[in-house]
């Protein structure tokens, strides 16, 4: 006979793993996702806890308004909003996080962003709390937020050019580089020299050199 | 002998130098400020044209009106902040909140971190609630990686993490009386606050940064000491509270400037991003604990406390509210605390599977939460996280406008903001 107490306590010990695939704990949400709006169908992925979708970055502002005005749906809270920058040869993703209180799960919305010209619509329109959000996003990201009355940058100084949460913006102790060089290259100011970042500047972005040059003919 | 050189009166230097800067930024020429005003004209004007709409319509000043500058070293700021506050006589006009003076770039920092080291850099973010910034990673981190902690281990954490609230919440009274001139309730908030921070530093080993989670459970099981302090704590705790609420709650000149100030509706607070006690304090039933139970919450038995008010006398209420509730679930957590194992067997450098995860907590500001992505190496891909005063600031300069300036720091005060956590 098995000593069920015994193997609970060995599997406490180990750590019990988690099923990798998920449960269906918001199969109701799903279904009521994909009744709405099939086109989601393709991008649409469960985890434990959270439902993902994914779209292009122009529709964030009809869909976002559509999830929260939608009774059924009542996703009224936004929980929060990030980028993430998959990489110079890829794209941005401007990622939503919903809170609703008729389904048990988290609702994850990924906007697509081109990198090359990296413009999306604001939400601060539905959630005047996305303000600081998008501020943050086009400080470390420089995503660009079209109708955002107040896109500038939140905690950098206002005359910074880089965007420091980008991937290929490189710390310079990067492992590759201090070789047991003593100090850590991140502490020698001479290593702090930025300016080969300085194309990377989105458009849309006014530099102090170029608003000078604007008001002085 | 006296020479006759005439010495320029600073005064009228920056108003040539206001005039100039003007010119640069496209701005209308100043309007003189009448009376005891003249001469202020100038303060806080950037020395750059305006980048927005917005900001263009801050530095702008009407007749009478002038910009002060609060901060970056104001006493009440809690922490390093800058408040560019616009005034006509003693009336705010505007307020235009500047952040970073303490930005580190921790999520960056974590992005180069293998996931055991990231639970040491979350630590100094919001520095009065330690354990709530280490407990959504370490959720995180083991639904990215695959494993649970055990049982005694989520007890232990449910534990330490009402005790960082209590004293969280007991400190928010104390800043707050400070705040408004009251300088005896902070004595008391950091009497309640030492008796937990020496029990949790029996417990962890530290006084401040805990460093006390691990990825699949926690650093350190219960000791005598942490146990013996705890029931000693707890047979005088009420009694330490209940003596700071007298301190303050029924103090004329508190009620007078907290009753009816910074009233925030329940549907402006959630168009602004605003959680936890504040949100609740404008009679909003939402608590991540409840809303998407983690942890061992589901097994407690708890209510959702709010308060019908909306203004900084309700959020302090709801704080204290929310003292007692913590207590009442400490004890639960007591009774029902499991034997076991309180680390799960995890290697050293966790390299997970490629994949996303998103795990929220309920900080004693509000939904923390944290978004980390895995690409399979030792080191998240992305590591994102929400702090809640940094969303919760935007509402400062909604309510303060018409209000006098020194209720500027006495409503910011309710809101408890805590800038590490703001400039991450």
């Amino acid at each position: 006979m098995v000593d069920l107490r015994r193997s609970w306590r060995a599997a406490d010990r180990l750590g019990r793993r988690r099923a990798l695939t998920a449960p269906a704990k918001a199969g109701a949400l799903v279904r009521l996702l994909l009744d709405r709006f099939p086109d989601l169908a393709p991008g649409l992925w469960t985890d434990e806890d959270t439902v993902e979708v994914v779209i292009e970055g122009e529709r964030n502002v009809a869909l976002l308004g559509a999830l929260r005005d939608d009774p059924e749906l009542n996703f009224f809270f936004l929980a929060d909003a990030a980028a993430v920058d998959y990489g110079p040869t890829e794209r941005f993703e401007v990622v939503y996080h919903l809170y609703s209180d008729r389904h048990p799960a988290w609702l994850r919305v990924r906007a697509r962003v081109n990198r090359a010209d990296p413009h999306v619509p604001t939400i601060t329109g539905l959630w005047e709390g996305a303000m600081f959000h998008e501020r943050e996003m086009f400080d470390m990201m420089g995503i660009v937020f079209d109708g955002n009355r107040d896109l500038r940058r939140i905690y950098m100084s206002p005359d910074y050019r880089s965007f420091p949460q980008r991937k290929d913006f490189l710390l310079p102790d990067d492992a590759a580089d201090s070789s047991a060089a003593g100090v850590r290259p991140l502490e020698r100011p001479e290593t702090w020299d930025l300016t080969r970042l300085s194309d990377e500047l989105a458009p849309g972005v006014i530099t102090h050199a170029e608003a000078e040059a604007e008001v002085k003919p | 002998m006296t020479s006759e050189v005439k010495i320029p009166d600073p005064l009228d230097l920056d108003r040539e130098e206001e005039a100039r800067l003007r010119q640069v930024a496209g701005l209308p020429p100043a309007k003189t400020a009448v009376g005891e005003y003249a001469g202020f004209e100038s303060v806080g004007l950037p020395e750059r044209p305006p980048q927005t709409e917005r900001e263009r319509e801050v530095y702008t000043l009407e007749e009478g009106e002038m910009l002060v500058n609060m901060g970056p070293q104001h006493p009440s700021t809690h922490g390093v902040m800058r408040l560019v506050v616009k005034v006509r006589g003693e009336v705010v006009t505007d307020i235009d909140p500047v952040l970073g003076y303490l930005h580190r770039g921790i999520e960056k920092l974590c992005e180069e971190a293998t996931y055991t080291t990231v639970l040491t850099y979350v630590d100094p973010m919001d520095y009065l609630s330690t354990m709530h910034n280490e407990h959504a990673p370490a959720i995180a981190f083991e639904k990215l990686f695959g494993v649970t902690a055990p049982r005694r281990a989520e007890y232990i954490r449910a534990l330490v993490v009402e005790l960082n609230r209590v004293f969280s919440h007991s400190l928010m009274m104390g800043f707050l009386a400070l705040d408004m001139g009251g300088i005896t309730p902070i004595l008391y908030g950091f009497i309640n606050r030492d008796e937990i921070v020496d029990m949790l530093s029996a417990i962890s080993g530290q006084r401040m940064l805990f460093n006390f989670f691990r990825v699949g459970g926690v650093n350190w099981d219960t000791n005598d000491e942490f146990l013996s302090r705890l029931g000693t704590w707890r047979s005088h705790v009420l009694k330490n509270v209940e003596m700071s609420e007298r301190v303050i709650t029924d103090n004329e000149v508190f009620r007078s400037r907290t009753i009816g100030m910074g009233t925030l509706s329940g549907r402006d607070a959630i168009a602004l991003g605003v959680t936890g006690p504040n949100l609740r304090a404008s009679g909003v039933a939402f608590d991540v604990r409840k809303a998407h139970p983690y942890s061992i919450y589901p097994e407690l038995e708890f209510e959702v406390i709010t308060q019908p008010g909306g203004d900084s006398n309700a959020r302090y209420l709801q704080r204290i509210a929310e003292i007692k509730q913590s207590i009442h679930l400490i004890d639960q957590i007591v009774d029902k605390m499991p034997h076991g194992a309180v680390q799960a067997q995890v290697p050293g450098i966790i390299r997970p599977k490629p994949g996303r995860a998103y795990a929220a907590i309920e900080s004693p500001r509000g939904l923390y939460s944290v978004y980390a992505i895995s690409d399979g190496g030792p080191n998240p891909y992305r590591f994102r996280m929400r702090d809640p005063s940094f969303i919760s600031l935007q509402a400062i300069p909604k309510l303060m406008p018409g209000r006098l300036i020194a209720d500027t720091m006495a409503v910011m005060a309710s809101f408890d903001p805590v800038m590490g956590g703001v400039d991450k």
